[in-house]
């Protein structure tokens, strides 16, 4: 019996290697306990993220349940300095041109550059406006990726402002990376639409 | 069993399962069981033969049909394992009935049969309990190999059937399979992006976020309770943490100026690496929980960004676009020894497997496809070709699967697949649209 049972034991293994490529080593411990639970204000709760349902709990007997709404709390996680006004705050205004990328490029255009000269003087003559700008990206490329370089774009854009004279203090920039594009076909000139930095103003 | 009837069953065994292998009717090699199995697999047959009656209900009625339905769901999870063929659908057998039991076991043995499980319900006032009993019909005595009992709670009797498949894989592979686990995604709704959590076969999505606003990367803590995410729900890319199961409010992790995104947990959970923009430029950093601590990483004046933890906790890989297109690169958790892994076209999205033994990524040549590579730079390989682009792989926790998204069918779809590119195929039961797969590990 004990015989048997081993036999079947050690086809199986084989049965696994026969299947996939890859090898398998040993697996490391995985530790099960939970992160500790976070203390103080390192790690603040946020507001308005409950979901209306949550899915029933392994083990438990409840269904869905509403998660408790959390108040506003203060960021205190990792507080910016001087928090910027929400970008909700922030309003188009048609003097200020967009700018536009070449595909996986942050740097600015030659001709873009005249674009940004003119958003400058536009600037210098209303002081009493912030700007915010949106850097985006075209539908290619992975989201996280594209945070990160719509990032790019965007900072390109506020330091190409700022050495035309504009004080960094008004500039507030925001990375849409790929999740709000202006087109949605999937052609070279609709691609182009998106990559872009985009200019949206707020009275100080 | 009458002759015509035991035709008939080896012709049910023949049509269910295409890899079916079938022996003799009467096996003269059956007492060399073994010999049989590496016959099998020598021929070509990938699978593991399986035969498994409805679920046996013991002591109480069956109103909803559990014996039915529980053991489809079983059926589809050793299915899905891509270990077994499986033949299923016959009625209950008796529960304490010793001759037969072994009429059946021996009618499947003769019909191509390796191994029979025999589930067992029980249902209680406060739970539903489940006991397997599997057999190795390769043997002369259709000895019983093991057997396990498992409880759930009553409104979650789909979670029963999940664990006796996972248990049938470990007594057959020595670990579990993955049916007891979930897969969290990005669906967009309304111009907005949300995330939502299902059972890894696409059952009982519900959504975990409704803020109106991004919701992006959902990445699973190692104790399966939180995910850590980046989200917009305060006008600016922030990275958060929510508790799926429990009702705890979301913490904010990092709301720096900037960009503070891709989330990946340490080994441990006690650390999370991040990509923040706040010094500069998209660089890594890792955060102590206990302390909220950040600690630099990369130190690159390029896209340093979406890190990734080797099970191991002693390396990161992550994407930089340092040396032109963005490639993946490793360096030591100290940030100290990067090295560059893949070479040709733009990747990034690496994913370490659960053994640390590959890497998948997303390589765009054209469209976005699935690759993997060792840890060490070799044994480049493609798992996908299109339609469409596939990208964002996430791993089983057993690493025998990959989730990853695709528009091989138009809008984005949540698929699956062997880590050597096979049995490609949708998550059935899922959301219309659904993307950024995050397999969980297993559930507590």
């Amino acid at each position: 019996m004990a015989q048997r049972r081993g036999s079947v034991l050690l086809v199986m293994p084989l049965l696994v290697l026969t299947l996939f490529l890859v090898g398998c080593p040993k697996r490391p411990a995985t530790p099960v306990a939970s992160a500790p639970a976070p203390t103080g204000s390192a790690l603040a709760p946020a507001p308005g993220a409950g979901p209306s349902t949550a899915p029933s709990a392994p083990g438990s007997s409840s269904g869905p349940t509403a998660m408790a709404p959390s108040p506003a709390a203060p960021g205190t996680a990792a507080p910016a300095p001087g928090t910027p006004p929400r970008p909700s705050e922030f309003s188009e205004n048609s003097n200020l041109k967009d700018v536009f990328f070449d595909f996986d490029k942050y740097d600015i255009r030659a001709d873009d550059a005249k674009i940004l000269d003119g958003n400058a003087g536009w600037l210098k003559s209303n002081a009493n406006n912030l700007v915010l700008i949106e850097g985006h990206c075209d539908e290619r490329g992975t989201n996280e990726y594209n945070l990160a370089l719509g990032e790019r774009r965007a900072k390109a854009t506020m330091n190409y402002l700022v050495s035309q004279g504009i004080q960094a203090n008004r500039i507030t920039i925001i990375s849409y990376g790929k999740e709000r594009p202006v087109c949605s076909e999937k052609s070279e000139g609709c691609w182009q639409k998106n990559r872009r930095a985009h200019f949206l103003v707020k009275a100080r | 069993m009458s002759a015509s009837r035991r035709l008939a069953v080896v012709a049910v065994l023949l049509v269910a399962g295409a890899m079916w292998f079938v022996l003799p009717p009467v096996r003269s090699a059956r007492s060399q069981a073994p010999d049989v199995l590496l016959n099998v697999l020598g021929g070509g047959a990938k699978k593991l033969n399986l035969f498994m009656p409805d679920f046996t209900v013991v002591g109480a009625p069956d109103p909803s049909g559990l014996s039915r339905s529980l053991a489809e769901v079983t059926a589809a999870d050793l299915k899905f394992s891509a270990l077994f063929s499986v033949v299923g659908g016959q009625p209950p057998l008796p529960a304490a009935n010793p001759e037969a039991l072994k009429k059946a076991w021996t009618d499947a043995a003769a019909a191509g049969a390796h191994a029979a499980l025999h589930g067992l319900l029980m249902p209680r006032a406060d739970r539903l309990e489940g006991e397997l009993r599997l057999y190795d019909l390769t043997s002369p005595e259709l000895r019983l190999i093991a057997t396990k009992k498992m409880a759930v709670v009553p409104t979650e009797p789909r979670r029963l059937a999940h664990k006796m498949a996972d248990e049938v894989v470990l007594q057959f592979t020595g670990e579990a399979g993955v049916a007891d686990t979930k897969i969290a995604y990005v669906a967009p709704r309304d111009g907005t992006k949300e995330i939502g959590v299902m059972d890894y076969d696409g059952v009982g999505a519900v959504p975990l976020t409704a803020n109106q606003s991004i919701n992006l990367s959902p990445r699973w803590s190692p104790d399966a309770r939180s995910l850590a995410f980046t989200s917009y729900m305060r006008g600016y890319p922030y990275l958060y943490r929510l508790f799926a199961f429990e009702r705890r409010p979301v913490q904010l992790l990092a709301g720096f100026l900037g960009i503070n995104s891709s989330p990946a947990w340490s080994p441990d959970g006690k650390q999370v690496a991040l990509t923040l923009s706040k010094d500069g430029n998209p660089e890594i950093y890792v955060l102590t929980l206990a302390t909220g601590a950040f600690r630099r990483l990369t130190t690159h004046p390029g896209i340093d960004t979406e890190p990734n933890w080797s099970p191991t906790g002693r390396e990161i890989a992550f994407v930089s676009d340092r040396a032109g297109p963005a490639q993946v690169f490793v360096m030591d958790v100290e940030g100290t020894n990067v090295r560059r892994l893949t070479q040709a076209g733009f990747n990034t999205q690496p994913r370490w497997s659960p053994k640390g033994d590959a890497i998948s990524y997303t390589s765009r040549q054209g469209p976005h496809d699935i690759w993997i590579v060792a840890p060490d730079g070799s044994n480049v390989r493609r798992l996908t070709t299109g339609p469409g682009d596939s990208e964002s792989s996430s791993w089983a926790p057993n690493g025998r699967h990959l989730a990853f998204q695709s528009t091989r069918q138009r809008g984005p779809r949540i698929y699956t697949m062997l880590p050597d590119g096979s049995e490609q195929q949708p998550v059935p039961n899922g959301p219309a649209e659904a993307a950024s797969p995050a397999w969980s590990p297993r559930l507590p």
